[in-house]
């Protein structure tokens, strides 16, 4: 039956226009950039009102077709402002000049897989980052660099290891337990984005469960891979209006990436090499000890034999009769590595045939000894006519990503360097000595950290291909017709292998019975994806109206297969698995989802091109879903429309309002209970897994409205861009915590409702826009509410309960720490956590009552982008601000240093108080802190050098400059830094802060040339 | 004449579309089954006797689960040793200082015990259904089957307090939740279920059918039906002792016990360390797929340490130089590397080498679920109770002399109750040392919690583990099951 209906959506597809013709004339000219006169490559050239559209050549050249009589011909690039320009019905030569376009207010907006519409009518919210802002500054991946930049997305860096490791959370938390990223699309392919462990805590034991412990190893998520110096332009996606055509994998918007293209002409070569250094930007400070503070917490229970022997080994301590302090934060990661980054693209070609091809290889140490991140990048992208109605694109890269992180974040075992200093007492050295390395005599687990830090390792390496074409048939081209038939696919494979080493000689592997260990693990993930769509644009010859109706079919396929193998007992000096004694841990893991969807759109673009109205609908079955042969329905909706010279010439104002329906498709496995094995005696069995899998499971969906006002003033020197949403997820995924006595830990099921409310801006002025002077200034604003306001009862609101909530998976360590906590009618990322019930501690603290309460949530109350670009003749200058109000995180490596009577304001009243919150209490107030922040996310300085100066070295352009990443940060938050996620990625168990790698600032000096 | 062209090319583009289209959606393209395991429907759909030997090794294999944690957090609460790990402060903060709570000290035990219990359940239903197992084989499979269900049971109701434990728990996940039912009611279920396990594996013996999956290295001694009902009986009796302490039961069950311990592998007369260690284990290795011995850590370890008490309390030998009980010298040793934390006055100085194995800590030792040197004590305490003192007196002597190369009990027949139990508990606590938290559970039956110093200035020794929370919020209550707890 379904087959069936596959086969009547294909018709559809197939169903085309009839052919017309009529009165023609030929009309050519040449275009050039207003500021420079150079020629612009690449520009669309449309007659409005009609389907004729033609694109320049190299030197800026076209001819188009138009009607004979009077029209009006439409230049548009990306980078420039759109022009119209009258044409009498006799003039068949029309040149044309465009101003730079600094707000992307032009920028063709995405509406469907191969369709789109100019951003002045779109009704949809999205942002378009120019390739330039997201490479002008060198960030570790991509997604860092687009902080404070997009409206509506909350960016935060999971640590500062080298590497990356960051999630963009676009308009809120829309799930619970499901894919919390962002969808990537580079170049029309499917681009991974997976975060793939390094298999870390099989050392750190950050849990005994291999999930658990796989997300503590502080992933990257894998568009690190991505070379930003490449890419043309950055689009996000927010809404599920414009989301909807992505259907089940769009529900945290969609990251739309295009890399750049050849331009015809001579061949260009830009060189650009960066050189830079890292350095700890923050961190926790160390506690000063005298003999008595140090008896005082060590040398206890006081005049015992045992106290004595303490006392004696903190005297051995002192130093000229003073005990002193060492800074092991410094220690461990006052390192100030060399950073380098060599980069070269030549691009050109002839009419027919244009290429782009990039290489660059770049090295970012780490500020820990024997981390870095090391990545080669290869790109390949070629445009091919094959004839006038036949055009190929082929993008193709490679990608050597190579990443050693270290020991950090949550631990168990000693391994991690930055959850040990949190034991080891500043009176105590950690150096090493003549001798080597010595053991402290108060540490964790028995760990050296200097030790773990100089033997141990944590490397990855990625290799991986990405390739995709697009086949454009422009099967019918006529005044009123426009036929176009457009094939794309691609393929995205990238292999990884791990190796985590702790050699036996490590303090705190010779305590175990078998020291010494090492994990070995694989993974390949592929991903293909095709889609084929037709696309008729239709114009009556009166011009009243332009439709455009597109319908496709697309495929996508995604395999990820992994294995590790952990061997323990390694010989001295070896870290092959098969140099050990046992094997153990060992895991193969197979995933594929299989998705079919057919779509079709409508757009009518009528009113003199000021209203647009859209409708679209995509219907998608998945392998994920319980029932695979359901079909999903993602229905879309919007209309816009504007109002030119509304508030006097150089305005328009424009209103949209559109709705539509995103999914977000099942996990694979969520669907099945299954069978674990043990082995006893030598004999494998099988256990009952402790999930109870969701036979019926289907996609969560989230319906969105937005409505905004889009406004430009001052002919385009100042814009905004406002836009309200509000948008619920229904059928949520979530695991229900069932009464153990079932047996099982954990039930998968789809229920309940949540709500996202949200507030996003995007504004920009240019005050000063002169020859020698030009300063531009952004802001972006994001604010955003959320409720859960349904929960499927029984499942998880309990007949009875006060409280109708569950813990989710990884929601803390205890509630005396504080831990998130889903419940109805409360934000989704509350942190709640135990306190005592006031005046009950009398007379002693054996009598509190204890109460669990409220102690914030993780969202931010706002986050706030703020740019200025000034460029002074040769001489250019931005900074980027980013400012986070509210929000609060579990402050654990706190908890560890308060704990341990290690804080740094250990002595004073809060810092007692704070001990004793751990050791005497177990409440969590204490841990919980606000991350509101003001960081320096960006600056730069760069001089444009004279011509004569390049010519020096053969070049055509020079530049040099200076910039640096996270230069500031100002915030209250205890230690390392409030953005930060113990767990990697994650819808809501974000901002635990548990030892991680500490944050890092980076400096490079930069000079590019063209040739 | 264009327009047929372009008809044509449109055919064209239709019919490789349709023809990527058959390949995808007309085919098996989208039933996308899970690899990486087998499925639960898979066995219970078709339960041949290859699954199900599979599964009956799951048995065995998930009955250990957690066990560790069972032994040092049982062990923490009566003070036999420490965690002084010092990753998680409740590992000692909560058995030291208490209160314990619901959400994380003692959650575990719980639900690692019920999973075990629906394992079974679910080996049970499709045992049930299986066509190619004989009639004593599948007696045989029941009765091992529900011997190890009423083991996990007693694993459960040994850390409960009044309020008991849910027993009816074979349901559906989404059904309404197992109720309560009182301690003495989960002991009398567990004798039954033993009872019943018997009869199976009579019926079994009687057969002279083998098992029909193979039993681990643990239960050497206990491959057959007919053996195994040896173990199932000394299960029945500790569960008729503890049943005796726990509720009104009292002499009944102790004479009961004594019936069962005469049916199992009692053997009064070991004078050796092979003979006391006889018994049932659970397996563990470092092999792959395998659960380890946590519990065995090197002497420079830094997780788990013996309190310096277990040696100030221990006897001392009748021989010259003051050499303590010999079981403290067999279990305990000076730590290599003291263990101190900021949190805790208790530094780590002595370790447990329990479970090393020729003088080395071994992940791969095995530990006990039941063997002699017990069932020799629990004979003791069942005797005395059922009235046969002399008997009682002579085993007591019989694991203290031997095991403890102590000088006999002053307690004689015509002692108090109070002195004999004192003596008794003495040799519990010394012969079971970090094996099953035997302190605790025995300070716990016989009202002895306030003679276990708590070691530490305003510390406490708990007296039951608290239900999960979980466990209540499933019910729909706060935190420790109020109102019902304990």
């Amino acid at each position: 039956m379904a087959q069936r209906t596959s086969c009547f959506a294909l018709a559809l597809v197939a169903l085309g226009a009839a052919g017309a013709s009529g009165q023609e004339r030929q009309i050519t000219g040449r275009v050039t950039s207003a500021t420079n006169d150079e020629a612009i490559a690449g520009v669309n050239v449309s007659v409005t009102g009609a389907a004729f559209a033609a694109v320049t050549n190299a030197d800026g050249r076209y001819t188009i077709s138009a009607p004979s009589g009077a029209v009006t011909l439409v230049f548009r690039r990306i980078a420039f402002k759109r022009r119209e320009v009258s044409v009498p019905a006799g003039q068949n030569a029309v040149d044309a000049a465009l101003e730079a376009d600094v707000f992307n207010l032009e920028a063709v907006v995405v509406t469907g897989q191969a369709t789109g519409v100019e951003r002045r009518n779109a009704a949809i919210a999205t942002t378009n980052v120019t390739g330039e802002e997201a490479s002008r500054v060198p960030a570790p991946s991509l997604d860092r660099a687009l902080a404070g930049r997009v409206p509506g997305a909350i960016i935060n860096q999971n640590s500062g290891a080298p590497g990356g490791g960051t999630q963009i959370q676009i308009r809120g938390n829309n799930t619970v337990i499901g894919n919390p990223d962002p969808l990537f699309v580079v170049d029309g392919v499917l681009y991974s984005d997976a975060s793939l462990p390094t298999g870390l805590f099989t050392v750190t034991g950050s849990s005994a469960n291999r999930g658990n412990g796989e997300l503590q190893d502080d992933p990257v998520n894998r568009l690190a891979d991505l070379n930003s110096s490449d890419i043309e332009s950055v689009e996000v996606l927010r809404g599920a209006a414009a989301a909807s055509i992505y259907g089940s994998k769009a529900a945290n918007g969609v990251i739309i990436v295009k890399t750049n293209r050849g331009k015809a002409g001579k061949a260009r070569a830009t060189v650009t090499q960066r050189l830079g250094f890292f350095e700890l930007q923050r961190g926790p400070a160390t506690r000063t000890f005298d003999t008595t503070s140090a008896f005082d917490l060590y040398a206890t229970p006081k005049d015992t034999a045992e106290a004595r022997q303490d006392s004696a080994l903190i005297r051995s301590y002192l130093v000229n009769g003073r005990l002193p302090t060492y800074d092991h934060l410094k220690e461990i990661a006052g390192n100030k590595p060399l950073a380098y980054e060599t980069s070269i693209d030549v691009s050109g070609g002839s009419e027919n045939t244009r290429y782009f091809l990039s290489g660059s290889t770049k090295r970012d140490g780490g500020i820990v000894d024997n981390t870095f991140n090391d990545r080669q990048n290869l790109r390949a992208n070629v445009d091919q006519s094959l004839s006038d109605k036949l055009q190929l694109s082929l993008s193709t890269a490679f990608t050597r990503n190579q990443t050693d992180k270290g020991f950090t974040n949550n631990d168990n075992d000693g391994a991690s360097a930055t959850y040990a200093i949190a034991y080891i007492p500043g009176f105590i050295p950690i150096e090493p000595t003549s001798a080597g390395y010595v053991q402290p005599a108060i540490t964790y687990k028995s760990s050296n950290p200097l030790q773990t830090i100089a033997l141990g390792k944590n490397d990855e390496v990625v290799t991986r291909f990405t390739g995709g074409g697009t086949l454009t048939f422009q099967a019918v081209q006529t005044d009123r017709h426009n036929l176009r038939f457009v094939g794309s696919g691609g393929v995205d494979l990238l292999s990884q292998t791990t190796e985590v080493v702790a050699p036996p000689a490590l303090f705190f592997q010779a305590t175990s019975s078998t020291p010494g260990t090492s994990a070995l693990g694989n993974a390949n993930s592929r991903l293909w994806n095709w889609n084929v769509n037709a696309i008729h644009a239709y114009a009556p010859a009166s011009g009243s109206f332009k439709a455009t109706t597109s319908a496709g079919v697309q495929v996508e396929d995604r395999e990820l297969e992994r294995w590790r193998v952990v061997a323990q007992g390694l010989l001295p000096g070896q870290s092959n698995i098969d140099q050990a004694s046992a094997l153990g841990q060992q895991f193969e893991l197979k995933t594929k989802d299989r998705t079919l969807a057919f779509y079709g759109q409508e757009e009518f673009l009528t009113l003199r091109e000021r209203l647009l109205l859209s409708a679209g609908l995509r219907a998608e079955r998945s392998s994920a879903n319980g029932d695979i042969n359901k079909y999903f329905l993602y229905p879309k909706a919007s209309a816009s429309y504007r109002f030119p010279q509304l508030l006097g010439e150089g305005t328009e104002v424009k209103l949209r309002g559109a709705y539509g329906e995103t999914g977000n498709q099942a996990l694979f496995g969520q669907k099945f209970t299954t069978l674990a094995n043990t082995v006893i005696g030598g004999q494998i069995g099988t256990i009952v897994s402790g999930i109870a899998g969701a036979p019926n499971i289907k996609p969560e969906r989230i319906k969105e409205f937005e409505v905004g006002v889009d406004g430009q003033l001052w002919n385009g020197r100042a814009t905004v861009e406002v836009t309200a949403y509000t948008r619920h997820t229904y059928d949520l995924l979530l695991q229900s915590t069932p009464a153990p006595s079932t047996g099982f830990t954990t039930v998968i099921l789809n229920g309940g409702v949540l709500w996202n409310e949200g507030l996003e801006i995007a504004a920009g002025v240019t005050p000063i826009q002169r020859k020698d002077l030009n300063w531009v200034f952004r802001t972006t604003f994001t604010s955003l509410k959320n409720r859960v306001q349904e929960l499927p009862v029984p499942e998880v609101c309990k007949p009875n309960a006060t409280i109708c909530g569950f813990r989710p998976a990884n929601a803390g360590f205890g509630l005396a720490y504080g831990e998130f906590f889903v419940q109805k009618d409360k934000p989704i990322t509350q942190i709640i956590g135990t306190d005592t019930v006031p005046g009950t501690c009398t007379p002693t603290p054996d009598d509190c009552a204890y109460v669990n309460r409220y102690f914030g949530q993780a969202n931010p109350r706002f986050r706030m982008g703020f740019t200025n670009d000034v460029t002074f003749r040769s001489l250019s200058f931005s900074m980027l601000w980013d400012w986070q109000a509210g929000g609060v995180a579990q402050n654990q490596t706190l908890s560890l240093y308060d704990c341990n009577g290690l804080a740094p304001d250990q002595a004073t009243v809060a810092g007692q108080a704070r001990y004793n919150a751990c050791n005497t209490y177990g409440t969590a107030g204490a841990f919980i802190q606000s991350t509101t922040f003001l960081k320096l996310r960006e600056a730069s300085i760069g001089l444009e050098l004279p011509e004569r100066i390049a010519n020096w070295f053969g070049a055509r352009t020079a530049r040099v400059s200076v910039t640096g990443r996270n230069l500031l940060l100002f915030t209250n938050y205890f230690g390392y830094d409030p953005e930060v996620s113990n767990y990697g990625q994650q819808a809501i168990v974000r901002n635990i802060d548990l030892g991680p790698y500490p944050p890092e600032r980076s400096v490079f000096f930069s000079i590019t040339a063209g040739f | 004449m264009t327009t047929i062209l372009h008809l044509r090319r449109l055919a064209t583009v239709g019919a490789v579309l349709g023809a990527l289209l058959a390949g995808a959606a007309c085919s098996d393209f989208f039933n996308v089954t899970n690899a990486n395991q087998p499925l639960l429907d898979s066995l219970l759909a078709n339960p041949t006797r290859d699954r199900l030997s599979a599964a009956a090794i799951g048995v065995f294999g998930s009955a250990r689960t957690g066990i560790q944690n069972y032994i040092w957090r049982l062990g923490s609460m009566g003070r036999e040793g420490i965690n002084l790990s010092g990753n998680n402060q409740p590992d000692y903060q909560e058995p030291f200082y208490g209160p314990l709570q619901g959400g994380g000290f003692g959650g575990a035990l719980w639900a690692d015990r019920y999973q075990n219990i629906r394992n079974i359940n679910i080996y049970l239903t499709a045992l049930a259904t299986n066509t190619d197992l004989s009639a004593g084989e599948k007696a045989a499979s029941r009765g091992m089957a529900n011997t190890m269900k009423a083991l996990a049971f007693l694993y459960v109701v040994l850390t409960r307090d009044s309020l008991g434990a849910p027993v009816d728990a074979d349901r559906a996940v989404n059904a309404t939740t197992a109720p309560f039912v009182t301690k003495d009611s989960v002991y009398g279920y567990v004798i039954g279920l033993l009872d019943g396990a018997r009869a199976d594996l009579r019926a079994a013996d009687a057969d002279t059918v083998a098992f029909p999956f193979p039993t681990p290295p643990g239960f050497a001694g206990f491959e057959t039906p007919g053996a195994f009902k040896r173990f199932n009986r000394a299960l029945a009796a500790k569960a008729a002792i503890l049943r005796a302490t726990a509720g009104t039961c009292g002499t009944p069950c102790y004479t009961r016990a004594v019936a069962d311990l005469d049916s199992s592998f009692l053997d009064r007369t070991a004078t050796t360390a092979a003979g006391f260690a006889a018994g049932a284990y659970f397996d563990f290795s470092n092999g792959a797929g395998d659960i380890s011995n946590g519990l065995s850590e090197p002497l420079n370890g830094d997780t788990y340490f013996a309190l310096d008490s277990n040696v100030a309390n221990a006897d001392t030998q009748p021989v010259p130089g003051k050499v303590r009980d010999q079981r403290v010298l067999d279990k305990i040793d000076p730590a290599v590397v003291v263990q101190r934390l900021g949190g805790i006055p208790i530094a780590g100085t002595l370790k447990f080498k329990v479970y090393f194995t020729a003088g080395k800590a071994d992940p791969g030792h095995q530990i006990p679920i039941i063997r002699n040197e017990e069932l020799v004590l629990l004979d003791a305490e069942a005797q005395w109770f059922a009235g046969s003192k002399a008997v009682a007196v002579n085993d007591l002597n019989q694991v203290r002399t031997n095991a403890g190369k102590l000088a006999p009990t002053t307690v004689t027949i015509a002692s108090p109750d109070t002195a004999f139990v004192t003596q008794l508990l003495y040799n519990r606590r010394y012969s079971l040392l970090w094996e099953q938290g035997t302190r605790w559970i025995d300070a716990r039956r016989f009202g002895r919690l306030s003679a276990i110093p708590p070691q530490v200035s305003g510390g406490s020794v708990p007296v039951a583990m608290p239900v999960p929370d979980a466990e209540c919020n499933a019910r729909g209550f706060a935190s420790n099951c109020t109102p019902l707890n304990p």
